[in-house]
């Protein structure tokens, strides 16, 4: 039987790997360096700055088309990865992804469902929920709960900020990365 | 019937029971990771849920990302396909206790029949045949010596736990038997965290011949007859044909009998397959059961005329099976190629990649069961199938040569993208395969004695 390999990717690989190239893109914005790459392992990031495509000023990270063949014994990662935070709406076309919380004219930082599970706005049935509308968060402050199969996981930012909105009510469904708040970066 | 069922796969054959669900006219939810956003079954789907990122192990196979997603949609019943959650008996009962219908057997019989030793000794007591052997695990190597000599060489000793070509070795001399059976111990343990292994009489070349059936839960079971599954290469399938032209009628019918026993007997419910190798004196041995639908399906249900993931649904949701064995009647002959972006020339390394071109084929009897359009991608942490392509004739030889026409038909181009069409052709073509003198070893020696082909950097 055929069936589906499972081809796990290091995930921490993936991650610093992914981690290194948003902050290459942040260092370079500014200068004229148009294209690099960044690689650890088996896995390689390939960012074109002001690329055509994202005429409104963001950046692309361009996975190769096709992608390299499989190293023997290890995967290649050509898309999102775990745990990557790609922005609403980004989606694969000719394996291209859109950054979009890295250089969109809108700035806000979106919060994103980590898993598939009902969204919770307080730790406890009628407590204050974590955030409202304005507060200002920190840096891995939790913001929210996503409840899967009776477990509780807490939602934490990736960046800190303010609460600008908040799209989803108490008890709602949320999928896999639907967003759940946008936060206004601290530093505007 | 179901209401909603939500399909735990992707591909193809989510693809397929999305579309069985259509015309139960039962809503279909379809989820997908970030990979698969614009796959053709999420289009299809009544409704989709992303589930997570591109591997496996967080979207397809995450089973509270799974749930979750039935729980969002109020599927009241999870199709697994196969692959992914399909065999997976702690899923089944996971389902179960969020009140949803895992399309498939009982979590407890899905454990026994994916249990060699178990499934053996159980199939053995319903009347199935087996090879010389030993149900029990050895426990010695004294013990294995005292069997193996008994059942005559060459002997294969399996890892109990082992499966996809992984934890066996084959004996031919008494002298190597205390050695291989202390690595195959220590493979096993090693690769299924269980060294129990046994000892079976060991088929040279042998032609792989299973037998399809459905059970439903009222104690009736049917069977579809069976497939000559023996053209593939290091355990992948690469072409499928139903009937087998080995069998004669009275053995057909005396084996499809005793695997429906077989089923019933252990209280097995849907869809499954029982595996059997065929020697050259005629003589069917079990090998084992597959407790889910198979890829293969479609050359059963071309020579049946019955729709099997329809029976599949209706089974799992209480009704009965839809026809009785006298409502199945074999008639003709049908094939299916699986089409895989795989380079034949390179040892058939995955080629996937972004397909600019796809038109597949069509014409009388011709099927074709897949995912694809022009502009999908191939990705490479998935399989690389691309297309079922089946055909179905009055005889086996005129299949052969519809499957030749349709394969011409077939346009698959992208950069970096190969096929195993190629490959198709040149074995249709082949005598030995016109004859219908196959075993499982036929693709290799077929690729051996091709140097043009095989040969090339």
């Amino acid at each position: 039987m055929s069936d589906t390999k499972d081809t796990t990717p290091d995930r921490e690989l993936i991650e610093s790997v992914w981690a290194e190239a948003r902050d290459l893109v942040k260092r370079l914005e500014g200068s004229t360096v148009q294209r690099f790459a960044v690689a650890a392992g088996d896995y390689k990031i390939e960012i074109e700055r002001g690329a055509p495509a994202m005429a409104a000023g963001g950046a692309g990270i361009s996975v190769p088309t096709p992608p390299p063949p499989p190293l023997p014994g290890g995967p290649v990662a050509t898309g999102a990865g775990p745990g990557m935070s790609i922005a609403p709406g980004a989606r694969m076309a000719s394996g291209v992804f859109t950054i979009g919380d890295l250089e969109q004219q809108d700035k806000r930082i979106p919060v994103l469902a980590p898993l598939v599970g009902t969204f919770y706005s307080s730790a406890q049935p009628g407590a204050k929920p974590f955030v409202e509308v304005g507060t200002s968060v920190e840096l891995g402050q939790t913001v929210c709960i996503v409840e899967a199969m009776k477990m509780m996981n807490e939602v934490a930012t990736g960046e800190g900020g303010k609460v600008a909105e908040i799209l989803v009510e108490n008890g709602d469904w949320v999928e896999f990365e639907q967003v759940l708040m946008y936060l206004e970066p601290a530093d505007d | 019937m179901f209401e909603k069922v939500l399909i735990a796969n992707r591909g193809e054959i989510a693809l397929r029971v999305a579309r069985a669900c259509r015309e139960l006219g039962i809503k279909s939810v379809a989820i997908y990771s970030t990979a698969d956003a614009e796959s053709a079954v999420v289009r299809f789907a009544d409704e989709a849920v992303h589930v997570g990122p591109h591997h496996p192990g967080k979207s397809y196979l995450h089973i509270p990302n799974v749930i979750g997603a039935a729980q969002k949609t109020g599927a009241d019943a999870i199709h697994p396909g196969y692959g992914f959650l399909s065999e997976d008996p702690f899923f089944a009962e996971i389902c179960s206790d969020n009140g949803i219908t895992f399309i498939g057997p009982r979590p407890e019989v899905m454990e026994k029949v994916g249990d060699k030793a178990i499934a053996r000794d159980l199939m053995q007591k319903a009347g199935l045949p087996l090879l010389p052997g030993t149900i029990e695990p050895v426990q010695t190597a004294e013990e294995a010596q005292e069997i193996a000599d008994g059942i005559g060489y060459p002997v294969i000793i399996k890892a109990v736990a082992g499966g996809g070509g992984r934890g066996m070795n084959v004996v031919y001399k008494a002298e190597d038997l205390a050695r291989l059976y202390a690595t195959t111990r220590a493979t096993a343990q090693a690769v299924f965290k269980d060294s129990a292994v046994y000892i079976e009489r060991y088929l040279e070349a042998p032609r792989h011949t299973e037998v399809q059936l459905v059970c439903d839960s009222q104690g009736n079971g049917v069977y579809f007859f069976e497939r000559d599954c023996s053209v593939q290469r290091r355990h992948q399938k690469l072409i499928e044909e139903a009937p087998s032209i080995h069998l004669s009628d009275a053995q057909r019918k005396d084996i499809g009998e005793r695997a429906v026993a077989g089923a019933l007997a252990v209280g097995y419910t849907g869809a499954g397959t029982m595996e059997f190798l065929l020697d050259h004196e005629g003589n069917l041995s079990f090998m084992e059961m597959n407790a889910r639908i198979q890829v293969e399906h479609p050359v059963s249900e071309m020579v049946t005329s019955v729709d099997l993931i329809q029976e599949q649904i209706r089974v799992a949701a209480g009704e009965p099976l839809s026809v009785s064995q006298e409502d199945v009647v074999l008639r003709g002959h049908a094939i299916e190629c699986r089409v895989n972006a795989e380079d034949p020339d390179r040892d058939f390394a995955p080629a996937a990649g972004r397909l600019d071109v796809y038109v597949p084929p069509g014409g009388p009897w011709t099927r074709v069961d897949s995912h694809c359009y022009p502009g999908w991608n191939i990705a490479p942490f998935y399989d690389s199938l691309i297309a079922k392509l089946i055909v179905w004739a009055p005889d086996r030889l005129q299949a052969i040569e519809r499957m030749d026409r349709a394969l011409s038909e077939f346009q698959i181009e992208g950069r970096g993208v190969k096929t195993t069409i190629p490959f198709h052709r040149r074995v249709l073509a082949d005598e030995q395969f016109r004859s219908g003198d196959v075993t499982t070893d036929f693709v290799e020696h077929f690729l051996a004695g091709e140097p043009a082909g095989a040969a090339k950097p």
